[in-house]
């Protein structure tokens, strides 16, 4: 079993694991030296309402195609099984073996940027996520695979550390608590994008924000192939990662901040999030969300850049 | 008292290995004119428009990333007709030069945002930035970095000629500033890290200091790496430990650096002070708790920049420090300039001596302000700073910073033909300094500020 584990990368690697310590460490210090705040924190009764799921969840029907494959980055990994009824059925009603492999992970992208709502909950299926409709990036970007993989598109995870923009620093930093953890670390712990493999290259894919946060930002909205790193997050150096999988342990560490330890921070940061939501929605709905996107660019558009060895010798 | 000609002529004879030969035109608008900051509008939009298209041809042809950039932007050298034609030059956001990757790719990174070919330069898998860095300085190049304050360095890797117009930009500017302060038997402190010791821009780029005066101090002399700032910026024990480290050796520093202020003070020496002001701040403030003061007068001449960087909450408004060195170091507002500059382009503003304006040199370097949209601003009104800058050679200089800025076509209080900044430059919204910038503070303070 450990043999699999370490082939299909649920053993974090080095970076992250060194990611998590520091980040463990930094929130358990935060919370050793705040105990009387913590207790404030967790008797403070927060209002929270989730938000309604947006779509009809397509019917699955015996015979539906799907690519049933144990080769790495189509295979079903932690928290992101392709062949989940669910999954299947929305990967046909998305066009699935109908499109062209491009057009299809295109369409994927966009239900998943689009439909899926932002909101921190602990670290679960893709089918759940499906069914709820809302969920961390980490939850949209394993649907993203999921649906990748179910059409036979390899797909992977790309996860880094980041520093983010004002506005989305205004959002997560709900409550002293989390303020004092983000300064200690210096950095937002885990974030990511998704990439597919096609025509024999990894295009990425930020499905992580909708484009209402985006336009509640002030910022571009993101389109498949488009990375937001450098634009509106910069990635620390060296955090980038990626892998086939979640790593083991995010799970419970997760359920663990979210529910244990200061459900009342993560039920604010979830308030914030669909503040910013509705926010977003007025100003799309109107100036239109074509209009929007081109004045957000202007002045912000970062050159795009492919590596090259030159006369770089690597030993 | 010696005529402006003879002092410059006297500044290119002490600094006559920077001056090339021969000259592309960015370098002839640096090295050419007597006075930057004086060039009649129409000779300087001459020097100006060849510098910037020729340096805009050059990366244009011989830098693939910019090209593809060039490209997407549908602009080709053959557009740029004239100076109205500078606003559909692609600019890049300085945010660019902070989004690197890390390990053997850093190398890649490097090689591929600069211009032109390298020399071979071996990269073993697993060295870290400082060590790649070295590397490629050791093959002839000159990378440096920014001090990371917002938790991340700016990266840009200049070729040695590029290199050298910064650093004789930096010292004509500022001596042009100071005339007729200036002369080679002065001594001299540097409020920086020790430039022959470090790859930081900032401190770097100063040690053309060396080559102007006759005796230079360095506060900061130990080495300083990229590595070893962010290892104590850090919340563990090794980051403590470098952090009192620097915390005794800050208080050494600021003991030694009021020796040399009563030692010079008393033996009647001209001095020059330049570097970060937060370090003069810090003396100053030891100064005033010794209940210690000088009379330098005209002996005396102050050039800041760099900023406040970590030591933001501290930060005096220029008059009100102009007033401290006064008051503390007897040294008069003229002779207390501030400067400012950028890890990415290697033009240098430099407050008047008459009313603290920011002078911004017009001959290789074009200054615009740019609103939310990237569009031009008139002059008068607020917003993003932007430059083309001809010197750079090794990597596109044409770049959207994060500072804003006031722009004024002419300066309020001198007559000198270059348009000003106001004297203050503050961080745009959206780009101030988040995350590391906390621990960064926690990292040098310490016991300085209090």
């Amino acid at each position: 079993m450990f043999r699999e584990w370490k082939e299909k990368e649920y053993i974090p690697p080095k970076q992250m694991l060194k990611l998590f310590i520091r980040g463990g460490f930094a929130l358990s210090k935060v919370l050793l030296k705040n105990l009387g705040s913590l207790k404030e924190v967790r008797k403070e009764k927060v209002g929270y309402k989730p938000p309604e799921r947006m779509y009809e969840l397509p019917e699955y029907r015996p015979g539906m195609k799907f690519v049933k494959s144990d080769e790495k980055y189509l295979r079903p990994t932690l928290h992101c099984n392709p062949y989940s009824k669910e999954v299947i059925a929305l990967a046909n009603h998305l066009g699935a073996f109908e499109k062209e492999p491009y057009e299809y992970a295109k369409d994927a992208f966009e239900f998943t940027k689009r439909k899926i709502i932002l909101q921190i909950v602990p670290l679960d299926s893709v089918e759940a996520t499906l069914r709820r409709g809302y969920g961390t990036c980490l939850h949209k970007i394993s649907l993203f695979i999921a649906l990748c993989r179910v059409a036979g598109i390899k797909a992977r995870y790309k996860l880094y550390a980041l520093t983010m923009i004002q506005q989305w620093f205004d959002t997560f930093m709900a409550d002293p608590l989390m303020q004092e953890w983000y300064d200690a670390m210096g950095y937002f712990m885990l974030h990511g994008e998704g990439e597919a493999y096609i025509d024999g290259k990894w295009i990425v894919a930020d499905v992580g924000p909708t484009p209402e946060r985006q336009a509640a930002a002030g910022i571009p909205i993101t389109k498949f192939g488009e990375d937001s790193i450098g634009i509106w997050f910069q990635a620390i150096p060296g955090s980038i990662m990626r892998t086939e999988s979640l790593p083991l342990g995010l799970t419970i560490a997760s359920k663990l901040l979210m529910k244990k330890i200061s459900p009342g921070s993560v039920a604010k940061m979830n308030n914030n999030v669909l503040k910013m939501y509705e926010k977003g929605r007025k100003i799309l709905q109107e100036m239109g969300e074509e209009e929007y996107d081109k004045k957000a660019r202007k002045g912000y558009k970062m050159p795009e850049i492919e590596l090259e060895q030159k006369s770089i010798i690597f030993e | 008292m010696i005529k402006f000609e003879d002092y410059i002529k006297n500044l290119n004879k002490k600094l006559h290995k920077y001056i090339p030969n021969p000259m592309t035109p960015a370098e002839e608008a640096l090295y050419k004119p007597l006075d930057l900051f004086n060039v009649p509008k129409k000779e300087a939009e001459e020097y100006k428009f060849r510098a910037i298209k020729y340096a805009f041809k050059h990366h244009y042809e011989n830098n693939s990333f910019y090209k593809k950039f060039c490209k997407e932007n549908s602009v080709t050298p053959d557009d740029i007709k004239s100076i109205d034609d500078f606003s559909k030059i692609p600019l890049i956001p300085d945010k660019f030069y902070k989004n690197y990757p890390s390990g053997k790719e850093f190398a890649m990174w490097l090689a591929t945002v600069y211009t032109g070919e390298l020399p071979n330069i071996v990269v073993k898998k697993n060295d870290s930035h400082d060590e790649i860095i070295n590397k490629f300085n050791d093959a002839g190049l000159v990378i440096s970095y920014s001090s990371g304050t917002s938790g991340i360095h700016t990266f840009i890797p200049r070729d040695q000629r590029t290199f050298n117009s910064a650093e004789y930009g930096i010292a004509k500017s500022l001596i042009t500033m100071l005339y007729p302060f200036w002369e080679p038997d002065i001594n001299g402190y540097l409020f920086m890290p020790n430039p022959f010791k470090t790859n930081v821009f900032a401190g770097k780029v100063c040690s053309v200091y060396f080559d102007v005066i006759k005796d230079v101090q360095v506060a900061l002399d130990r080495e300083l790496t990229a590595d070893l700032i962010q290892a104590a910026m850090q919340n563990n024990l090794k980051g403590r430990i470098i952090r009192y480290a620097m915390q005794r050796e800050n208080k050494k520093m600021i003991n030694r650096i009021i020796n040399w202020i009563r030692k010079n003070y008393k033996e009647g020496n001209k001095v020059g002070m330049v570097g970060a002001p937060f370090i003069l701040y810090f003396v100053m403030e030891e100064l005033e708790r010794n209940g210690e003061s000088f009379d330098f007068g005209e002996r005396g001449a102050v050039g800041t920049g760099g900023g406040w960087k970590i030591y933001e909450d501290k930060r005096l408004p220029v008059k009100e420090f102009r007033e401290k060195v006064e008051k503390l170091l007897g040294i008069p507002p003229e002779n207390c300039l501030d400067l400012y500059g950028m890890v990415e382009g290697n033009g240098w503003m430099v407050h008047c001596p008459e009313g603290h304006y920011l002078h911004v040199p017009t001959t290789y370097y074009h200054a615009m302000v740019l609103d939310e949209n990237g569009e031009q601003v008139s002059y008068g009104e607020k917003g993003r700073f932007a430059f083309l800058d001809g010197l750079a050679t090794s990597y596109p200089s044409f770049i959207i910073s994060g500072d804003e800025v006031r722009m004024l076509e002419h300066c309020p209080a001198c007559e000198r033909e270059t348009p000003v900044l106001e004297p203050e430059v503050k961080r745009a919204k959206g780009d101030e300094m988040r995350g590391c910038a906390e621990e960064m503070r926690r990292v040098l303070s310490m016991d300085l500020g209090r």
